[in-house]
């Protein structure tokens, strides 16, 4: 095998992913086709940006896995938060999942999205990413290759497609406030208001 | 250049085409401008700032470039602490706008003059600017933030680092000792 590259497929034809879940027949099919159209809001919050490029370049062509990079929130799946959060960026991060469509996902790339990395001491970074926004994968590393990135978007795929986890998403729309809580924490009153739609009391 | 300046101010060479003139608060604008407007340190390339929290002065380096970018001239002058009030440079260099705008949000350095001296970086911050030296960052971080567990053990790295090298040191000697 080529220097630098995993071996994927072996991964996805591993056996402990196989479909063991209790899903209905079309709820599989709806979720395995999910699972191999993921269109990626690449959000560059840190140094973790750089490792991007070549993850959807030639080098590493991660469309071959179909995992295609979007310009908008509105038309993204899954939101690589990419590096250490600063405030002035975690509230950008929060507006651009909010406006995401479901079913939405989020990667957190890299040591400092986990807890704090190198900026564990910082007075303006936040220290757990999924104190604020539901994480679905972390992928650590400081920073990780973009095969690491590959591997955490197989393994999503996998979860995905099994429906092994709870997706972030439903956490979100079920424990919102546990997050609205965590984010007015550090935000005060200044918090953005949600885009999340409140469908109950609307004269539709 | 620098020759025509030494004639009016004490200019030291730092070497490296570097040169230093030390100035007071009240004869500040007077010579950035003198400089900027007859001579050709044309470009005002950083405002650096140092708190000398001992002294109750912050120290601020105005660091001018020449349009060949042969030479830098770093202006210094001291301002107190307590009162930091510095005229605003946006007429001579415009460039300077960011940086006082950054030095504000870092040191609450006031620049008159200057109307963009709101958030910067840092957005909605009701703390003291957090590049004082008085400003405590890990009680800061330890107040807002909650750790992950797993980094109760962590080691202090100067600590750890010094213990390695010394170890390492003395594995050496014994090599060499027994050579």
């Amino acid at each position: 095998m080529e220097e630098g590259f995993i071996d994927y497929q072996k991964v996805l034809n591993n056996e402990e992913h196989a479909i063991k879940s209790t899903q209905s027949v079309i709820q599989k099919a709806v979720d395995w086709f999910r699972s191999k159209s993921m269109f990626v809001l690449a959000y560059g919050t840190g140094c973790g940006a750089i490792e991007m490029p070549p993850t959807f370049t030639s080098r590493y062509d991660i469309e071959r896995i179909g995992v295609v990079g979007v310009a908008t929130p509105r038309q993204a799946d899954i939101l690589i938060v990419s590096g250490y959060c600063s405030y002035k960026t975690l509230k950008r991060v929060i507006r651009s999942y909010e406006q995401m469509n479901e079913p939405k996902y989020v990667i957190a790339l890299g040591s400092c999205t986990i807890n704090g990395g190198m900026y564990w001491d910082s007075y303006n970074t936040i220290k757990k990413l999924e104190d604020y926004i539901p994480v679905d994968m972390y992928v650590n590393g400081c920073m990780p290759r973009p095969e690491s990135l590959i591997e955490g978007f197989v393994k999503l795929q996998s979860n995905i497609k099994d429906a092994k986890r709870e997706a972030g998403y439903i956490k979100y729309r079920e424990n919102n406030l546990f997050y609205k809580d965590n984010q007015k924490k550090i935000f005060g009153d200044n918090i953005e208001p949600t885009y999340e739609a409140n469908f109950a009391g609307m004269n539709i | 250049m620098i020759d025509s300046l030494s004639k009016q101010y004490e200019i030291e060479d730092k070497g490296n085409r570097l040169f230093k003139i030390r100035i007071n608060q009240n004869e500040f604008l007077r010579t950035i401008n003198f400089i900027g407007s007859s001579s050709n340190f044309i470009t005002l390339s950083q405002i650096a700032c140092s708190d000398w929290i001992e002294d109750e002065v912050f120290i601020l380096n105005y660091i001018l470039t020449t349009d060949r970018r042969d030479k830098n001239l770093m202006i210094e002058l001291e301002i107190s602490r307590e009162q930091s009030k510095l005229p605003t440079l946006l007429h001579i260099f415009p460039q300077a706008e960011v940086m006082e705008r950054d030095l504000h949000e870092m040191y609450g350095i006031d620049f008159i003059g200057n109307l963009t001296l709101y958030d910067f970086a840092l957005e909605d911050w009701n703390e003291i600017p957090p590049l004082r030296r008085e400003f405590d960052t890990l009680a800061y971080v330890n107040e807002h933030f909650e750790f992950r567990a797993g980094r109760e053990d962590n080691k202090d790295v100067k600590a750890e680092t010094k213990r390695r090298r010394a170890e390492a040191k003395k594995l050496k000697a014994k090599k060499e000792a027994k050579k």
